[in-house]
Order: C-alpha cells, then structure tokens, then sequence
C-alpha cells in the first residue's frame, strides 16, 4: 500500500484507538457524539532523528514513534518524514519558548535547521519542511539553548566545527536573533589566536547560563582526531567576550585530556533558592564536576569533582535532564541513568538505584503509559558517524563500542525495563535524538 | 409435488436474503464524502473529533449554510449567526444577545473560533459537552430561535438544496445531523494568523510595547526574583488564550462579584457549591472586536477589564486563589485585591491582546455568509 495512504490511515486508526465513544441526548432526543478527551494519546509518542545506514540502503528521517509498551503500536514508526542528504546526520532537536522546532547538525551543509511541524486536519503531525539555516560558516552544530540577554531573547548555538573545520583549535557560539533566525554574532576566540593564558573557547559543545554568565565546554576536535579539550569556557553575556577558562580535570582514566560535554548551571529557576553551581560532565575524565558561582561577586570558585566514574564503574557521563523532583545524569559506559535529589543541588545526592539501559545510555524523555504508570525511555546511542566504507557506518571504534542502537523503556519510580526497541534490527537505522512531542513533558536539558 | 415445494422454499430464502441484503446496504450505506484539508499550529495541540462525525467538505458546506439560513429559528428571522457574526469574531456586539422573543438572553454571544482546543464544555457555564449537542441547544430555546427540531427537520426537508446537502454529507436529514453539520462547520473556524501566530513563527517582531505586554501577560508575578506579571496566562493558555482543556480547569470566578451577587456559573451544571460564579476562561483571539466582555458583558472596553484586574476584583468565596495572590507586591494586602499594574503595564498589555486579532480570520470568505456571496444558486 502507499506510504501516503498508510499514513494517514494509521492516524486516523488511532485517534479512534484514543477515544471513548459516548452518546448523549439532547432535549430533543437527537443522539450525538461526546468524546472521552482526557486522555491524550500523544503522551507516549517521541520524535526522533533517525540515520540511514548506506551499508543497510536506509535514508535518515525523522519519525514519530508510540513509546508506549502497553500499546500494540510500541516500537511503530506512527510518521516518517525522509531528510534530504546532508555530509552528517542531524543532531539534537530542541523546541524554542515559543514552540518552534530546531535541529543542530554534524556537518557542514546543514549545521542548524528549523522545522516546520504542523497538525493537519485529521490532528495528525505533520512536518512541512527541514529549512537549513545561514550560520555564516559555523559548522558542527551541537547544543542550543535560549536566553535573555538585555531584556531580549537569544538563541545561543554552540558550533564544534566553528567557521572552520580544518583549525585544529575550531570552535564558536552563534548568536542568533530568535526571531528571524539571523546571525547576531559569532562568539570565536580560537586557542592559537588569543594569546597565551588568554580566554578561548574550543570544539564547543555544551552550553548553560545564568543571568549575565554563560559557559561551554571544550569537549573534542569534530573529526576525533586533532584535538580533545579539557576546560569550561565563561562568557560574559554584556559583552559576548570569553573571559575565563575553568580547568575541569584530574586523573586521565584513558589517557585523553578530560573531555568536558554537557553543562548545567543549577540556578534558582530549577532548584529554588539553591546557591547557583555548574555542573559539568567530563566525557573522557568519566567524572561530573561542581564549580560554585557567586552571583553576587560574579566569581566562579575553584571546581570540585562530585562524581568519580572511574572508581565507581562507570564512564563516558553525557546528558543532564531534569524533572519535578530530581536529576538523572546519563553514562555511555556501561550504560546506565544515574538518579539525583534535585533539591539536594548541586550537591550529587542519590535518589535511588541506577536505570539500567544499554551502552551508550544518553538523551531521554518522561511520559507516561496508558495506564497512567510514569516512564522514562533513555537512548543508547552516542553517535552515528563513520563510512560506508567501513562496512558499518558506526563502526568507529570507540564510538561502535557505545552506540546499542536502542530506546530502552523503564519504570521510572522501579527502574524496570518495560520494553525495547533496537531501531538497527527494526528499521535498519541509527538513531540520533529522541524528544518527546510538543507538550507532552517535554523536559529541557540545560 | 415435493420438489416443488423444495425448490418454492429455497426461491423464497433467496427473495429474503436479497431484499434484506438490499436494505442493509441501504442503512448502511455511507455517502461518498471527502475529509477537509487544512493545517494547525502543532502549538495548539492534539484536538479530537468524534468517529461518527467525520471532517468532511460536505458536512462543513452543509454546516455553513445552516449557520447562515434564518430557516433555522421559529420566525424565519434569526439564524446563527444573528449572535455570531464574523467581522466580530462570531460575537454580536452587544452586552447580552437577543434572539427571536425580543428579550435579552441570561448571557453575552461567545466568540466562535478555535473550538476543537481549550475547555470541552461549551457556553459560559459549561452546560453542553460537545459542539454537536451545544449546536442544538440555541435552536431549541424559546427565547434564541425558539424551532422544534421536528418542525425544522420537515421544513428543510422541503428544500431541494437541503435535501441534497443532507444527501451528500450524511444520507439523512434529520436533526443529529444538523447537529453535527453545525458542529463541523464551527470545528472548522480556526484562528492562527494574527500578529501573534506570525510574532511565534518568527514573521514578525513586536514593538517594544506589545513584546513588554507579552512578557506581562505570560508571567505570574514574583516579587522574590523581580518578576512582575499581568497573570493572563494563569487562566488563558499561552497559545492559545484559551481555558485549559483538563475537566473544568477552564472554568474561574474571576471576581466579577461578591458572594451576595454571584451568579450560579458552573455550579448550574454540578450542583458543586465550590463551583458557583465560576465561568468560562474564553479564548481571547481576535478580543479587540468581541466587545463588551465577561458572561454578561458588563465591560465595554479592554481597559475597563484591565481596570477590574487592578482594583475591581471582589472578593467571593470560589474567588480564583491565583488571583488573591498575584498583587506584584512583596507583602500582600488581603483586604484589598488587585494586580497594581503601572498605567504603561496596563497599556502594554491592552497593545499585547491587540496582535491578537487575526484580520485573515474576520474575512475568509470559507466562513462568511453563503447567501450573500453568490455561492448559492438554489
């Protein structure tokens, strides 16, 4: 059958799968139709970036996918959109404050894009376009987070590949008017060019800020090779100039400089009156750092490593999300979802036994199931790079050894594993993101 | 002789099965409909639409013309949209409708768009569940359109044009199905292009003035970091502008009056004490033309509701708490409830619900009237 039927059909299928028909009577004695509209069914639906596999002739897309494990459709692709073919899959997807849909990429030709996701008149989603976005040269598209700056609001890119891929020290932060998606300004101090024991910001990746402050992370040269940095970057938001680098790193379990990744500045709009604090994951140092801020003074102290993974088993610490009540923190190796007291912030204080997903544990979404029993799905995939040439597209050594391809769905309260979906044995491809759907608990993480 | 009387019986099991065949056919039969096409902004959110009542163009055809037709009501004089005209965004422009008995009505005409999302109770209070029932509910009262459904039904049945609408969008004519072409007609008035639809696609900046009403309308307010709020969104969504959907989260006394004078609101529905003079959030698209505003249109300007969140607020016993607190000061006056917004707060705020009139809306000939476009040829 046609996919374009299908699709539809399958849509309409579940809209009446989610509903409960009532017949009520008016005064009259005319009988019409009254629909159950409490439960929403997109609830346990997820978007994600999927990449082809040229090896497995599969081509990336982004789907709409049930994540349900109670449903007869857990695991189904719900709305496959087919994505033009970029040099790097798309990367992160992330909803601006006021509902529009972004991706950043891996690649040169599409390192940031807007999507245009719709309803069409069945209230089925919809996507109308994939529009890559002028980024004057900045490549390798990481993290995206939205800020005020003065009053107004600013969407911030961190850009790994900066304005140019072949700098063995590359790296920028794009500064973009939210509105029209225009570029404001480049953030760039390569290493080489500021001047010994200057500020610099390099292969830029996470990013975080609060009030006048941003910082980023030095995480590793785009092509794994030149380079793999080892301090966080503060920015100084009334001027957009770098003004310090913070060392994060001590013992060097496998050899490399410590890799900061992502970064989260616990600020009182996510712990309320907490003392502000980053937070930062060392990717190849497997720890998680503390470096307190005193907002008043606007002085970050010396950092304090929280989280040894070294000694506690574990390694590669990549995602901070965050809920209601606490804090998970996401570690490739061997693949679990650590759990926090969020009030306990910034200290790391155990709010109970570790999630245990698939190597390669990284981004992850909240929902809930039918039955109303709370979920979270964790992806276990790092990245989905490499050459066709390889035979496998992700066999790249130390990243293959990380990437289990799979969602992983998990009691959250128990931690039991409810379900899984390995997307390489189901669909032949990798997966790249996973968000859920637009009001449906979505959860930021920065 | 035996053969015969075989062969006769098995002749007559074959004349049933047939005849009974044709006429489940007949009941059964669907007419050949299409689904209307359009898109939403996936930040309104999932919507639902009955199975029974499928999206069709020729149920909203059918919808718009009944809307339209004064047939509808006992004198042949009032229609749908005598109360909900839309140049003013389906409302009337007056303080409390009148219908065909002369008589003011107990409410002021709500605006009729972006139905399918907010609260799924209709009317002021709540009393209807769903738009095929709410559709009815006016044709049938004495003092709106004062019709029996019975009488309507013969009469429109007399009607080439009806009967062929009918034909083509359900098989039937009967009043379920004027119920649900009503229904469809109104699902399909959706709102999504005003300057703050295109302000969130990113077409358009706001001036400074309406993006500081934005900022105010979207924040309840927090002395303890700074943050000083309109405390709209509290009760209207903020895409939307609308109730929220979840039960009667919708529904708000929003101190209109005291205990002595609250009106019944949602409690004529319950029969809930906590729910008297609670009545519906409205969406506030297009809410620069709906004037005069509340269930009783007792405000005759935006300022005057502005005035009423900031001084006029009375205090009642289901007085909404998130308004008793929402004073923008540090330590709250109990006796006295108000936003104490600055005059420039204020008149951002009114700049802000501005953008939301949706001048594409007010004039898209698919929802105006068919009887004087020239449409119909009947």
């Amino acid at each position: 059958m046609n996919k374009l039927i299908l699709i539809p059909l399958i849509g309409t299928v579940l809209i009446f799968l989610g509903c409960t028909d009532v017949k009520e009577t008016t005064s009259a004695g005319a009988t019409v139709s009254t629909i159950d509209t409490e439960r929403n069914i997109e609830e346990s639906q997820a978007i994600v970036l999927l990449s082809g596999l040229p090896t497995l002739g599969t081509k990336d897309s982004i789907a709409i996918i049930e994540m349900d494990p109670e449903s007869n459709n857990f695991g189904n692709i719900l709305y496959d959109y087919p994505l033009p073919k970029f040099d790097a899959p798309l990367h992160h997807l992330y909803y601006s404050p006021n509902g529009r849909l972004y991706a950043t990429g891996l690649g040169v030709e599409c390192s940031l894009a807007e999507i245009g996701l719709v309803r069409n008149a069945q209230a089925e989603p919809a996507i109308t376009k994939v529009e890559c976005l002028d980024t004057q040269g900045q490549s390798v598209g990481e993290d995206i987070m939205w800020h005020n700056v003065n009053g107004k609001l600013r969407m911030f890119v961190t850009f790994m590949g900066g304005t140019d891929l072949t700098q063995v020290d590359a790296g920028s932060v794009g500064v973009f008017d939210s509105q029209t998606n225009k570029v404001l300004k480049i953030i760039e101090a390569r290493k080489s060019q500021v001047g010994e024991g200057k500020p610099y910001i390099m292969y830029p990746h996470g990013i975080s800020a609060f009030e006048d402050r941003m910082v980023v992370t030095s995480t590793v040269h785009p092509n794994l090779a030149d380079g793999v940095g080892n301090t966080v970057t503060v920015i100084d938001l009334n001027t957009f100039e770098p003004i310090e680098n913070i060392v994060t790193e001590d013992a060097k379990p496998v050899g490399f400089p410590s890799s900061p990744v992502e970064v989260l500045f616990v600020r009182p709009s996510i712990v309320e009156g907490v003392e502000p604090a980053v937070l930062v994951n060392t990717m190849f140092g497997f720890e998680t750092w503390k470096i307190p801020y005193d907002a008043k003074n606007k002085i970050f102290a010396k950092p304090e490593k929280v989280y040894d993974g070294a000694t506690a088993g574990t390694g590669v610490p990549l995602e901070f999300y965050g809920n209601e009540s606490e804090l998970f923190i996401s570690h490739a190796i061997p693949g679990l979802v650590k759990r926090y007291d969020l009030k306990s912030l910034p200290e790391l204080v155990s709010s109970g036994e570790d999630i245990k997903a698939e190597l390669g544990a990284h981004h992850m979404i909240f929902y809930s199931s039918a039955s109303g029993r709370k979920l979270i799905a964790v992806q276990n995939n790092l990245l989905n790079l490499g050459d066709a040439k390889d035979n496998d597209p992700t066999d790249v050594d130390f990243i293959a050894k990380v990437n289990d391809h799979s969602l992983t769905v998990h009691d959250l309260a128990t931690g039991e594993r409810l379900g899984m979906i390995n997307f390489k044995d189901k669909y032949q491809k990798g997966i790249d993101n996973i968000e859920a759907l637009f009001g449906s608990g979505f959860t930021h993480h920065h | 002789m035996l053969k015969m009387k075989f062969l006769a019986a098995v002749f007559l099991v074959c004349v049933i099965t047939t005849v009974a065949s044709i006429y489940l056919f007949s009941i059964n039969k669907q007419p050949d409909t299409q689904l209307v096409e359009f898109t939403t902004p996936f930040v309104f959110g999932r919507f639902q639409i009955p199975q029974d009542n499928p999206l069709t163009v020729e149920s909203v055809k059918l919808g718009r013309r009944l809307f339209y037709d004064p047939l509808l009501s006992k004198n042949n004089k009032v229609s749908c949209a005598s109360c909900h005209k839309q140049s003013l965004a389906f409302t009337d422009g007056l303080a409390l409708s009148v219908g065909v008995s002369g008589k003011s009505l107990p409410f002021n005409s709500m605006s009729l768009v972006n139905l399918m999302w907010g609260p799924k109770h209709f009317f002021w209070n709540g009393r209807s569940s769903s738009l095929e029932d709410q559709a009815l509910q006016p044709i049938e009262h004495v003092d709106e359109m004062g019709s029996n459904l019975d009488d309507l039904t013969e009469e429109l049945s007399e009607i080439k044009a009806y009967q062929i609408l009918f034909e083509q969008a359900y098989g039937e004519l009967n009043a379920a199905s004027i119920a649900k072409a009503l229904a469809n007609f109104q699902r399909t008035l959706v709102s999504s292009n005003s300057r703050y639809d295109q302000f969130l696609r990113g077409e358009v900046s706001f001036s400074r003035q309406e993006e500081f009403g934005r900022k105010l309308f979207m924040a309840h307010p927090d002395t303890k970091v700074s943050l000083r709020g309109g405390n709209c969104i509290d009760c209207h969504s903020q895409f939307l502008t609308s109730g929220f959907s979840s039960v009667f989260d919708g529904f708000s006394n929003n101190g209109l009056d005291d205990d002595i004078n609250l009106a019944e609101g949602l409690y004529g529905l319950t029969k809930l004490e906590a729910h008297r003079g609670l009545f519906k959030a409205p969406t506030l698209r297009n809410i620069a033309v709906t004037s005069p505003y509340m269930h009783d249109g007792r405000f005759k300007t935006l300022e005057e509701v502005l005035a009423h969140y900031n001084g006029g607020i009375k205090r009642s016993k289901t007085l909404s708490p998130l308004i008793i607190e929402a004073d923008n000061l540090a330590d709250t006056k109990a006796e006295h409830i108000s936003l104490n917004l600055a005059p420039h707060e204020v008149l951002a705020i009114i700049s802000f619900l501005h953008t939301l009139t949706d001048e594409s809306f007010l004039t898209n000939k698919a929802f105006s009237d068919p009887f004087k476009t020239g449409e119909l040829n009947d």
